[in-house]
């Protein structure tokens, strides 16, 4: 499902945030990306939603090589990728349900069926009745559930978490996480960036560990 | 279909809301619009008032014919009668070599110089002038032409400069106008795609996310182009409400000029179909701006 061979990406300014990084994770699997930050989590999230490009090697996402896509085709790759960021990136001047129902106002989907998708949606991540809140008015672990929901509510075949434990207790935690196994348990390719090890232990699911761009250790427990 | 066009009607709806949130910023493009689309059609509004009085030009182009020396009084009053009989002629006065003397007497002013003259060396002339709908300079060379065939007379002199004059001038000013207009959509093309760069990204973080989640450029971009459009429509409406407020201005002045020249109304009116046409280029000059604007800067801000 998300296949790299040999990608390594420099920045203009010479930093070299991956370095000839190889890992291929089936379909349907669960995966922890491990690493303290700069060591490229968020760089490698960049490259599988085609934010950047490598300079070199090959990406393969959803049987779709990302150095070849065109860029007009790429919205339709970030429809399959449901992102969840550290920040939440919400829009601060919607509400709930606006933020929550945006990736499928993009496609255009009747009114209707979203407002049945995101009631839906956020059932999921237990924010039930919060559709006209504005994301401000809700505590940190509620926002991240925000981002949760938006980034599932398009049922994307795989799912990018980039440190979304990061200031969350651990009890908050353990639900996050829950919700990203439930996903995939239904067949979701989920791909976890953080440095959270007890969620590591907790759930033993593979792992990729990142060390200045470079993967010093995978494993698969089990 | 249906939900396609509730979402451009979802757009519409926010883009006006959005432009209703920020008032002030909405006003003064509009208003900026508004004046610079007043002067071409302030321009046009002239030249087409400028026009109907010159169509409308009632007998004023005189043709004055001269008789050869020679006529008697009697063959003078046969030519007169044909010119007068003439279909194109409204008008037609006979001026005897005695009336003519008079008159030159009068406005010259050598009274005693002229009593030494033995005979009187002026020929009997006839003025005409032509009906209403042959005042234009072509239709008076036709008629000169056709004058020019009858027996007796010696010249013919058309008094075309005048008209000749100001159908010059309203070329000139056609051209101007047409040059100005472009000079002014260029100008609003700039000032359009400014604000709309400024809108652009003063919603980048809307942008990078919808962006993020797979939102097309073409679905990033409506709104703008939305934008755009609305400023040029308001701003055509202002540019009109502008006019009517200058012409009421004019009313006075111009009802006075208008009785000098026995004419009941000077000013042209726009018709529905200009105001539509000016509505319209409003709005395609906006969406234009927009569409230049969101070209050069939609690109740029990319999810990060």
């Amino acid at each position: 499902m998300i296949k790299l061979s040999q990608v390594s990406k420099q920045y203009p300014n010479g930093h070299l945030a991956l370095n000839k990084v190889s890992f291929d994770i089936p379909s349907g699997e669960m995966a922890f990306v491990l690493g303290h930050s700069g060591a490229g989590k968020s760089t490698l999230f960049k490259l599988i939603t085609r934010m950047e490009k490598p300079t070199a090697g090959q990406i393969i996402v959803h049987d779709q090589n990302l150095s070849r896509m065109r860029s007009s085709k790429v919205p339709y790759l970030r429809r399959e990728i449901g992102v969840i960021f550290q920040d939440h990136k919400l829009l601060l001047d919607r509400t709930v349900f606006d933020n929550v129902a945006l990736p499928l106002i993009v496609i255009g989907m009747p009114n209707d069926e979203i407002r049945k998708r995101v009631r839906a949606a956020l059932g999921k991540v237990g924010l039930s009745g919060y559709e006209k809140n504005l994301p401000l008015t809700l505590s940190g672990g509620e926002q991240q559930r925000v981002g949760i929901a938006r980034a599932v509510i398009n049922r994307p075949s795989i799912l990018l978490a980039d440190e979304p434990t990061g200031n969350l207790d651990d009890e908050l935690s353990d639900e996050i996480i829950d919700i990203f196994a439930d996903f995939n348990q239904v067949g979701v390719t989920v791909l976890i960036a953080t440095h959270d090890l007890r969620q590591v232990n907790r759930l033993g699911s593979r792992t990729i560990r990142l060390e200045k761009g470079e993967i010093v250790q995978t494993e698969a427990t089990e | 279909m249906l939900t396609y066009l509730s979402r451009h009607l979802q757009v519409i709806f926010s883009t006006l809301g959005a432009m209703q949130r920020t008032p002030m910023a909405s006003i003064n493009t509009v208003l900026i619009i508004g004046i610079a689309l007043l002067l071409p059609v302030c321009l046009y509004v002239t030249i087409k008032s400028g026009q109907a009085l010159s169509d409308n030009w009632q007998g004023r182009p005189q043709i004055s014919i001269f008789l050869r020396a020679d006529t008697s009084a009697s063959e003078a009053a046969l030519i007169f009668n044909e010119i007068r009989l003439h279909p194109s002629v409204q008008l037609a006065e006979l001026v005897t070599p005695q009336q003519a003397l008079a008159e030159f007497r009068a406005l010259s002013g050598l009274d005693y110089e002229l009593k030494f003259l033995d005979d009187n060396p002026l020929p009997h002339s006839i003025v005409v002038m032509p009906d209403a709908g042959h005042a234009r300079s072509e239709h008076l060379l036709e008629l000169q032409a056709q004058l020019s065939k009858i027996e007796g007379i010696e010249t013919i002199r058309l008094d075309l400069e005048w008209t000749d004059r100001f159908n010059a001038i309203l070329k000139a000013a056609a051209k101007l106008s047409l040059v100005l207009s472009a000079l002014l959509a260029v100008a609003l093309i700039l000032i359009i795609g400014n604000t709309i760069k400024l809108l652009i990204f003063n919603r980048r973080h809307e942008i990078e996310i919808t962006k993020l989640v797979g939102g097309t450029d073409s679905f990033v971009r409506r709104p703008f182009l939305y934008y755009g459009c609305f400023y040029g429509i308001l701003g055509a409406l202002v540019s009109l409400l502008l006019l009517s407020g200058t012409a009421h201005l004019l009313q006075q002045p111009m009802a006075e000029l208008a009785a000098l020249y026995q004419r009941s109304q000077l000013l042209y009116r726009l018709g529905i179909e200009e105001i539509a046409i000016i509505v319209l280029s409003g709005a395609f000059i906006g969406w234009s701006a927009a569409r230049w604007s969101v070209a050069r800067h939609l690109r740029q801000i990319q999810p990060r």
